[in-house]
């Protein structure tokens, strides 16, 4: 029921004012979170909850496949917001094992506008499905896949313009590619942090698979 | 039971290993072979041994889906990451997930027959089709196991580092609502 939401709501301010009396009062008064948390829109990826932070720690984005693409306005203007305005010190790219949006960019049915937004990650499938073809299990497939989006979208993050921007400037800002799975709770970090143009060039020239 | 004919509950694991992960999975793996033998005899047995049923369903219904996961979505993915080229690791690999997919789905049918033996109170040989559930999954459980500890497990040692088998071991005791192995409490 819909009402449900509203009475939970009621409950959650009033225990967060029971615990801490300040809390809004603090919260209301200013943004500054560390974190920009770039997502994949799946519900049972819940950010602020898997890594233990409160409203107003994490600046949020999240769509399906947790993609940074270059050219969603949307995308840039939390970005750059991010970037410019409130001044975080990580990006964090975070995807999870099993994601429907990678499933989806990896089978051949059609969807209508979900194939179009997913077109980079079927891109990138296609790029490697040589290697991929070779993982006989379609949901370990699809996991690859699933680490593998998360390093593309760290790449298109290091060579977009308001990052270069950044760091050019001098300004800290490390990129990170963790993922997630739904089965057990738990964030793996997948090394592929960068935080300078030249890491971004060290990580594009890494092999995809164990085998070249 | 034993030959004293007192039921030993399936070991479990020091909570020790968890800071030598791969110790652990090869400590896990022997779990996994006790269990199939527990099985095997189970399934020739008409003696309803309720404290054996129910010892070998509580392994199939909770530690086995938490080692695929152990396995799945850490170790192979950091394999994944760490091998070189000489390991020819994928192909390896990618036989085992789809092996464990196979063994998730086998597992349930031996769940489903132990779960009617318990709730029916028969021993497991005066089900006409034990023999032909019990004894395909076990001789695939062992195996994978054999795979996994003289090809995997093996390269595993080579290729990890240090700070993988600490992530590593602070995910398997994570994932099985422990504290944290590697600090000084633990």
């Amino acid at each position: 029921m819909i009402r449900t939401l509203l009475e939970n709501n009621m409950q959650w301010a009033s225990a967060r004012v029971r615990a801490e009396p300040d809390f809004f009062r603090r919260l209301s008064a200013q943004q500054a979170p560390e974190y920009l948390w770039i997502g994949c829109s799946d519900s049972r990826v819940p950010a602020n909850e898997i890594v233990g932070l409160d409203p107003g720690e994490l600046f949020v984005h999240r769509n399906i496949a947790n993609l940074a693409p270059p050219r969603d306005m949307n995308f840039l203007a939390v970005l750059q917001f991010s970037i410019e305005v409130l001044k975080v010190r990580h990006i964090i790219v975070c995807g999870h094992y099993g994601c429907g949006g990678v499933r989806a960019a990896l089978d051949t049915q059609r969807r209508g506008l979900i194939d179009h937004w997913l077109q980079p990650v079927a891109d990138l499938a296609h790029r490697h499905e040589d290697h991929l073809k070779e993982i006989a299990d379609f949901d370990t497939r699809v996991n690859v896949a699933c680490e593998h989006n998360v390093r593309a979208q760290v790449e298109y993050l290091g060579h977009n313009p308001f990052v270069a921007d950044a760091w050019r400037r001098g300004q800290k800002l490390a990129i990170h590619g963790w993922i997630y799975s739904i089965r057990d709770g738990l964030l793996r970090d997948l090394d592929l942090s960068v935080e300078r143009s030249r890491d971004v060039d060290r990580l594009a020239s890494r092999a995809w698979f164990p085998d070249g | 039971m034993d030959n004293s004919g007192e039921f030993k509950p399936i070991e479990r694991i020091p909570h020790d290993l968890l800071r030598e992960p791969l110790i652990w999975f090869f400590a896990e793996h022997y779990r996994h072979r006790d269990v199939c033998a527990r099985l095997m005899a189970l399934s020739q047995s008409v003696i309803f041994d309720e404290a054996a049923m129910r010892d070998v369903y509580v392994f199939l219904d909770q530690d086995l889906p938490l080692h695929v996961i152990d396995e799945e979505d850490d170790l192979f993915p950091l394999l994944r990451r760490r091998c070189e080229p000489d390991d020819q690791i994928e192909k390896v690999l990618g036989m085992l997930s789809a092996e464990h997919a196979n063994d998730m789905m086998d597992a349930g049918a031996v769940k489903s027959l132990v779960a009617r033996a318990l709730a029916e109170q028969r021993g497991l040989a005066s089900f006409v089709e034990a023999r032909s559930i019990i004894e395909p999954f076990c001789q695939q459980q062992k195996r994978h196991i054999a795979v996994e500890n003289a090809v995997v497990l093996p390269i595993a040692r080579h290729r990890l580092n240090e700070a993988d088998l600490i992530s590593l071991g602070q995910r398997l005791a994570a994932r099985r609502g422990l504290d944290n192995p590697f600090t000084d409490a633990a």
